[in-house]
């Protein structure tokens, strides 16, 4: 039998050949969740299994990072409540305020390829980009994972994205994701993992497979994998867990329940419109909108390259009168590269309000927007309310259209250089 | 497994959870009970006294039924209100995993909308995977769920079928 990269992985766990639409139980390699997640995953184990005892300490993270650094009492209750947990099970990886987003740190320190890696938290599917099946679910699954270490699947079908070409200068790997959810729409892979295959990805940085694996929920797929190659063992090296990595890739003639051909050479930089992923237009369309706040940063794009393109593009430059620039880097290492590249300098310079690792704007925690306002944000969902503000509107962008129309105060392609 | 009801009522596409409760519910009220009675408030004000009037109740929904955040409150409070299927075209997928794992039943039916109208009476057959419609006299097929998404019905949720086989049973 030909099989996809989920059935390799689910048959391989399962120590048995499983195809789409089999339901497995399986081990679960990790599992974590987070201070809006957690709290109600442990009074489930209380209150469902009677127990509160984790099935391997080594195995299960928790993070404070939604609400970190904890804005309000009631939040740094809730990081207690976490941290008392944490340490009666002895667990060992327990994330503080400031340490970063949740994804970020597992794929800088726990996500390797062929692994199940279950989150509390809709984003899981990010560490698909490392070769890992990794999905989000509910209190009740993570409370079942902390206890017994295993967790149910059904097989999914898989929907074969295949992305072709170079991607044009300042064009990025989100605006790529943006656009193929665009034409797929928000449930056009309901159940499926999307596989993200295809020269075009194979020529993309890690950083830039993890936007695009990030986004597969907003597809409604379980997961989104990238099959693993040398810039994968190195990335896993950089994080000292070279010996981690394993190649994964699908067989030739897997069978996919649909596919879609990206073609990537001429791509325009893409927006996502007010309050849906899937309202999707090139940036174009929408230039000259004026934005009150600029937001980079989130599991989507708060990595390395991309606060390296923010900083190279406002280098020198000021951040307009008529807006406000924040970035969030993703995790603590981060932070701290970023701060030995000069990055932090470039941007605090230009204007930007560099603030401490963790979601922050993304689900409006902090700087939630005012009534009225316009951000453009480079995270992965715009619904309403979204940034704390029922009457506000989000954009979606890349970094880069982020960067220069931060320069600009309004919506500004990034290709053109002469106008910022 | 067979369930029996009347259909209460029929969602359009992408009915999402904020409509099933809202999130503002979310926070302020961890009692069921009272979660319950703003079920689809704020598209459907008489959702719950009319799911309270009625015995056995179902709803049915178009596709991505369920879609949006992941709150378990969400069946939940369908639950609550005693609805005791969900039949819908197709689901979103966290949506439909809560269901089965506090053990709601959850079936997906093809153009089910368009099939079956309001006060419907149907008898639901799990294990055969057919649905009987005995007021139009009609019935349709349904891709059966698979035996262990049976067994976790059947003891009304994950953490019944974990306390009760201790553990996974593999
Ligand atoms: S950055 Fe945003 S999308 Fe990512 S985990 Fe945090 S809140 Fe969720």
């Amino acid at each position: 039998m030909y099989k996809t990269m989920a059935e390799k992985i689910l048959s391989d766990k399962r120590g048995a050949d499983v195809s789409t639409g089999d339901t497995v139980i399986v081990p679960v390699d990790f599992v974590f969740s987070h201070d809006g997640t957690m709290p109600l995953a442990i009074r489930q184990m209380e209150s469902g299994l009677s127990t509160r005892k984790v099935y391997d300490p080594y195995k299960v993270a928790g993070v404070c990072d939604h609400a970190s650094p904890s804005p309000s009492e009631k939040a740094s209750n809730v990081h207690i409540f976490m941290r008392k947990f944490a340490k009666e099970n002895k667990m060992p990886y327990f994330f503080e305020n400031g340490d970063g987003i949740c994804h970020q740190i597992v794929v800088e320190k726990f996500a390797a390829p062929w692994n199940i890696i279950i989150g509390g938290d809709s984003h899981t599917c990010t560490h698909g980009a490392l070769g890992a099946f990794a999905t989000g679910m509910g209190s009740t699954d993570i409370a079942a994972i902390m206890a017994y270490g295993k967790t149910w699947l059904r097989v999914p079908e898989s929907f074969k994205i295949e992305v072709t070409g170079t991607l044009p200068k300042h064009v990025c790997s989100k605006d790529v994701i943006l656009h193929t959810i665009g034409e797929i729409t928000a449930d056009g892979a309901t159940y499926m993992s999307m596989e993200f295959l295809g020269d075009g990805v194979d020529a993309m940085s890690v950083e830039s497979r993890l936007t695009m694996s990030n986004m597969a929920i907003e597809a409604g797929a379980v997961t989104g994998l990238c099959q693993t190659d040398s810039k994968v063992r190195a990335f896993l090296e950089s994080h000292k867990r070279g010996q981690e990595y394993r190649t994964l890739a699908p067989d030739k003639n897997a069978t996919y329940a649909d596919e879609i051909v990206v073609e990537v050479e001429g791509m325009e930089p893409m927006i996502a419109y007010p309050h849906r992923v899937d309202n999707v237009a090139p940036v174009t369309q929408f230039e000259g909108v004026d934005v009150d706040q600029v937001c980079i940063g989130s599991c989507t794009n708060g990595r390395m390259e991309d606060i390296r393109i923010a900083a190279q593009i406002l280098n020198g430059k000021k951040v307009a009168e008529n807006t406000r620039l924040v970035v969030y880097p993703a995790s603590r290492d981060i932070l701290i590269r970023a701060m030995d590249e000069g990055l932090i300098k470039t941007l605090a310079e230009a204007g930007a309000a560099i603030c401490p690792p963790g979601c922050g704007f993304c689900i409006g925690r902090t700087v939630a927007l005012g009534d009225g306002e316009v951000a453009l944000s480079t995270q992965n969902r715009n619904f309403k309310g979204r940034m704390g503000n029922d009457n506000a509107e989000i954009y979606l962008c890349s970094p880069a259209t982020a960067a220069v129309s931060a320069i600009t105060g309004k919506i500004t392609d990034p290709r053109d250089g002469l106008r910022w | 497994m067979k369930r029996k009801g009347k259909i209460l009522r029929i969602f359009p596409k992408d009915t999402n959870t904020d409509e099933i409760i809202a999130g503002k519910y979310k926070y302020d009220e961890l009692d069921l009970e009272k979660l319950a009675v703003h079920t689809f408030e704020s598209i459907d004000p008489l959702f719950y006294a009319d799911a309270s009037k009625t015995k056995n109740p179902l709803i049915v929904g178009a596709t991505n039924f369920g879609c949006g955040s992941s709150r378990e409150q969400a069946p939940q409070v369908l639950k609550t209100c005693g609805i005791s299927c969900v039949i819908a075209e197709s689901f979103a997928r966290i949506f439909y995993r809560n269901c089965f794992n506090i053990g709601l039943p959850v079936i997906e039916c093809k153009d089910m909308t368009k099939k079956v109208a309001q006060g419907d009476e149907i008898v639901v057959d799990f294990e055969l995977g057919i649905i009987h419609n005995i007021t139009k006299k009609e019935e349709y097929d349904f891709k059966p769920i698979p035996k262990f998404m049976q067994e976790l019905l059947e003891a009304g949720g994950l953490m019944p079928y974990l306390r009760l086989h201790g553990g996974y049973r593999d």
